[in-house]
């Protein structure tokens, strides 16, 4: 029955006060809308490959290997041959390798080039809960030239997914029997496939001399992942006693399926990780949001509490007592919770597709499942009483007699609301400085002069091309105008992963070795690259013939960098020419090259390799002049045509290779800037709603001061000095926060821009000038109030 | 009915203590009606607060209905308020957001009423100061007269003992001042409500069977 008053009266309340319940409810809104993309993000991030039936047995085998006193690197990949001697460990129960290799898919005059596309061993749909619509699990895969596929790709390939037993052809070499179709992976497994070919269809013999696969596991019901370990460790001696030398480091490590997505160290994963230090940033910003906004309400409740005395006093009167009254005002902050979560569901839905664009994700507000109804009830219960509790308390406490003698209650609770006010601008103008930091950051990323100029310079796929193949379509590339040159290189010039080891160096001891990253390469490779030599000379046909040879007989010219070099205790000048040998490979130094990052600028640029050696080319490298872009596009097509008729023509630019390796800093950047946004805007409704109380309050004054004189400027000034006031103090106690994370974060890049005094100047006059602006919408109605009406109102 | 012993009531000002009221002894029987006149600032509207347990004193005691309350606690006091006193404002204080009916039921809400009886009562009261055609309308679409109609039966809905008002006409014109002392009268007289009023009106003290005069924190007569 009372709840039936006081329903009442929380909506004739409403009704009222239009700005306050708009403000109340948008920023309430705004703040549930950001809250529920952000959980829905995050929970997908720590959801990660959780799903499996198995999830807590399923492992992969990580290889640590460094050379004695240097670096130990970690990859996920690892030989195709340590699954078959695992077989026999009793502490597993299933092994399977997975080789991602993105191939060409044709069924009949279907063809297109697919990235996700892996081979497994039988167990692998027993071992991962991806569940088949059609074919048995523990069959699919237990033969050569076998493929499953997703619904899509069966849908897109056959138009249907009854279609087990039918056929694909792959790389326009052998045909696949499909013998089934998987539903699709969902968004948050680090495995995401197409197609899984049968292992046995590479036809490959089990080998350690090369680390390409993926080794999963799953243990056994009674073993553990440090039994297993240790067998690892003893394998590691019996298999490759004699590769590891004293003081080598070389071990296979498992590591936790669930764990892979946010806390692997390893590199070459299939997907890149996700960085838990964002998903903690994300975290924080979707607390806060809420908290933010619950901060309005709590804010203008209690601003509003002069307004609200009387009627308190007069229900204390009447007989109340303090905890009907409590639960009023918890009524009323029910109310507009509601009507807020209401509007923030469907803003959350509606907003949804532009959010996955933003996050680079494919996240769904299921319906389905009763996880999201009991989110959203706590989600509901939380902010109303985050938001209600205080004010209902702080409310419910007045004394009947102080409102009811008729006395104008002094605006009460000033300086926790003040308090909460400089919380509000800390979050918005520690948001601010960090948007800023983190935009210069890839600003400086992107202008950065990288050593190496990737701008302009088209990257087709070298999979499909033989050697002789590829010196022939670079002929014909380079009759046509527009193209400046042509080479290729094994991988991307912006992101270098292959490890290998030089030895045998002249004028060092004989066991002397060192890791380095390196990368086989096109003879042009260079000048179409554009680094520069500090040293030696360019390579000419007959290095190229040297390279041609058979293979004893062949000579190897080496391109070292400067770092390279250093590490060695050479210069460049004496460099050149020396002897060496990098894994089998003999030869000597031909030149020294300036520095030039073929990573993340997140580490500092390691000695590497280039070297020209024609076995395999993943990459045609194409440097055009940039003009009559769309010609010079159409004339490779058709060149492409020409050589390699049946496999789809698919080409992209140098610089979204670069981009790619800092697609979570993007993405980061976007969805800081995009959130402090947010942020900012609903701590400026609550200022709106703290400076529209204040200046009503504060009417019957303005109009005394108008009247003896005051200009309207004057009056603004006045009206706002306090809120200024209140940003400037939450400027000096956000900075220092600021600036300790976002050094932090800068340190986690080797090169990185400065972090000067200029970016929290910038913040705080943004800030300043937000809050100003927001205040003055107040006040400067205020000033220009005729004084005769306010004052004719008392 | 209301016993008052030695009541001080007092603020502190510097070193010293500014007496509001000192030392009123004020006995006030069942069945009176009651008027306290005096200038502005002497105490009579605290006189009522403390009378109303709105307000404590500061020294003295309080006897209500033979039981002391003065330091009573709150949910005591609020009892006291529910069941035996009712208020009617100067500025009439009804609740803005509530239409005239919820106005007049809000009591009996605070008091458990059953939903029945509560609409019965409250029908009673509104066609006994026939206010029936108004019940539906809110307070500022109300005169000033009508309003303190509706602060009077709000105050008598929930069957009081005693009538605390703080100048009831003190916003009202002679007209409507007239009729709301008419109704006060005949409340005292036919429903054996105890009334005490403040007031500033000669006119309106003459509806009570007593005077109290009250200057500078002391009864004169």
């Amino acid at each position: 029955m009372m709840w039936r008053n006081y329903l009442k009266t929380a909506v004739r309340n409403l009704m009222k006060r239009k700005l306050y319940s708009v403000i109340n409810i948008t920023g309430l809104a705004a703040g549930i809308a950001c809250f529920i993309l952000l959980a829905l993000y995050l929970r997908n991030e720590w959801t990660y490959d959780n799903f499996h039936a198995h999830a807590a047995e399923l492992y992969r085998i990580r290889l640590d290997y460094g050379e004695k006193d240097q670096e130990v690197t970690h990859t996920a990949l690892t030989p195709n041959g340590l699954a078959p001697v695992m077989k026999d460990f009793p502490e597993l129960k299933y092994i399977s390798r997975v080789y991602p290799s993105s191939s060409t898919v044709a069924n009949g005059d279907k063809v297109m080039n697919e990235k996700r596309f892996i081979y497994a061993d039988p167990a692998f749909f027993n071992m991962f809960s991806f569940p088949l619509i059609a074919g048995n699990a523990a069959t699919v895969l237990n033969g050569p030239n076998m493929i499953v596929l997703s619904e899509t790709m069966a849908r897109k390939y056959f138009g249907s997914t009854d279609i087990v037993g039918k056929f694909l052809k792959i790389n326009n070499k052998k045909e696949y029997q499909v013998t089934g179709v998987a539903a699709d992976a969902p968004a948050n497994t680090h495995l995401k496939f197409d197609f899984v070919a049968s292992y046995a269809s590479l036809g490959r013999q089990a080998n350690w001399n090369s680390a390409n696969d993926y080794t999963y596991v799953q243990l056994a019901s009674n073993a553990t992942a440090t039994a297993l370990q240790g067998r690892l460790a003893n394998l590691v001696k019996e298999q490759m006693g004699s590769a590891a030398r004293s003081g080598a480091t070389l071990a296979f490590v498992p590591e936790s399926v669930p764990g892979i997505h946010l806390h692997s160290i390893a590199g070459n994963s299939t997907e890149r990780g996700g960085d838990i230090r964002y998903n903690y940033i994300l975290t924080i910003i979707a607390a806060l949001l809420l908290l933010i906004a619950c901060i309005n309400f709590m804010n203008l409740a209690t601003a509003r509490s002069a307004e609200r005395g009387r009627e308190i006093g007069v229900r204390k009167a009447l007989g109340a007592i303090r905890g009907q009254l409590f639960w009023q005002f918890i009524a009323e902050s029910t109310l507009i919770t509601f009507c807020a979560m209401a509007l923030g569901v469907i803003l959350a839905i509606a907003l949804l597709p532009a959010f996955n664009n933003l996050a680079g994700a494919s996240l769904k507000l299921g319906t389905g499942s009763y996880h999201i109804y009991l989110w959203l009830t706590g989600i509901f219960l939380c902010t109303t009483l985050l938001a209600g509790t205080y004010p209902a308390l702080f409310l419910s406490g007045f004394r009947p007699v102080q409102v009811l003698k008729g006395r104008v209650m002094p605006a009460s609770g000033g300086s926790i609301r003040k308090s909460l006010v400089v919380f509000q601008f800390a979050a918005s103008v520690f948001f601010i400085i960090c948007t800023l930091v983190v935009g210069n950051q890839l600003k400086y990323i992107q202008h950065k002069k990288i050593g190496l100029d990737r701008s302009q310079v088209l990257v087709l796929s070298g999979e499909n091309f033989t050697p002789q193949m590829l010196e022939a379509f670079k002929g014909r590339l380079l009759q046509q105008p527009g193209i400046k040159q042509v080479s290729a290189s094994y991988d991307s010039p912006v992101s270098v992963e292959g490890g290998y080891s030089i030895a045998g160096l002249e004028g060092k001891p004989a066991d002397y070795s060192m890791n380095i990253t390196a990368i086989p390469v096109e003879k042009d490779y260079l000048q179409t690259m554009g680094i520069s030599l500090l040293s030696g000379a360019s390579l000419t046909d007959a290095d190229i013939q040297d390279v041609l040879k058979e293979d004893k007989d062949r000579v190897y010219h080496f391109f070292l960098n400067e770092t390279a070099v250093k590490q060695l205790g050479w210069t460049p000048e004496a460099a050149v020419g020396k002897r060496m040998v990098m894994n089998g490979r003999a030869g000597t130094v031909k030149g020294v090259m300036k520095d030039f990052h073929f990573t993340s600028m997140k580490s500092k640029i390691q000695p590497i390799i280039v070297f020209p050696e024609y076995e395999w080319f993943g990459e045609v490298l194409i440097k055009t002049s940039g003009d009559n872009q769309q010609q010079v596009i159409a004339g490779i097509e058709k060149a492409w045509k020409e050589y390699l008729p049946a496999v789809p023509f698919e080409y992209h630019f140098m610089n979204d290779d670069f981009n790619s390796l800092y697609k979570s800093e993007f993405r980061t950047g976007t969805i800081l800037s995009t959130f402090s946004i947010v942020i900012i805007l609903v701590s400026c409704l609550g200022l709106l709603g703290l400076a529209a109380f204040t200046a009503e309050q504060r009417t019957r004054e303005v109009g005394i001061r108008k009247v003896l004189g005051a200009s309207a400027a004057s009056v603004v000034a006045l009206l706002s000095k306090d809120f200024i006031k209140l940003v400037l103090v939450a400027l000096c106690i956000a900075s220092p926060f600021a600036w300790y994370v976002m050094h932090q974060w800068l340190e986690s890049f080797a090169y990185h821009a400065s972090l000067g005094a200029g970016t929290f100047l910038l913040a705080g006059c943004i800030a300043i000038v937000i809050a100003l602006l927001t205040v003055s919408l107040q006040s400067v109605k205020a000033a220009l109030m005729n004084p005769v009406k306010s004052l004719r109102s008392e | 009915m209301i016993q008052l012993q030695k009541i001080s009531r007092h603020y502190p000002v510097g070193f010293g203590k500014n007496y509001i009221l000192k030392d009123i002894d004020l006995t006030i029987n069942e069945g009176e009606f009651v008027s306290i006149m005096g200038p502005s600032g002497s105490g009579k509207s605290t006189l009522l607060h403390i009378m109303g347990l709105l307000e404590e004193p500061s020294e003295g005691q309080y006897l209500f209905e033979g039981e002391r309350v003065d330091r009573m606690n709150e949910k005591k006091r609020t009892q006291l308020h529910r069941g035996s006193i009712g208020f009617v404002f100067q500025a009439y204080h009804l609740i803005d957001e509530l239409t005239v009916y919820e106005n007049i039921e809000t009591p009996l809400l605070y008091k458990n009423i059953p939903a029945s009886e509560r609409k019965s009562r409250v029908a009673d009261v509104l066609d006994r100061f026939n206010m029936v055609a108004k019940k539906d309308l809110f307070p500022n679409q109300l005169s000033g007269g009508q309003q303190q109609l509706v602060g009077i039966a709000r105050a008598i809905v929930a069957e009081p003992r005693v009538i605390l008002a703080d100048e009831p006409t003190g916003n009202l014109h002679s007209d409507q001042a007239k009729v709301i002392m008419q109704l006060f009268k005949h409340l005292n007289e036919q429903d054996k409500i105890t009334i005490v009023q403040v007031t500033h009106s000669d006119l309106n003290a003459t509806y009570g069977n007593r005077i109290i005069q009250i200057r500078d924190g002391h009864i004169q007569s």
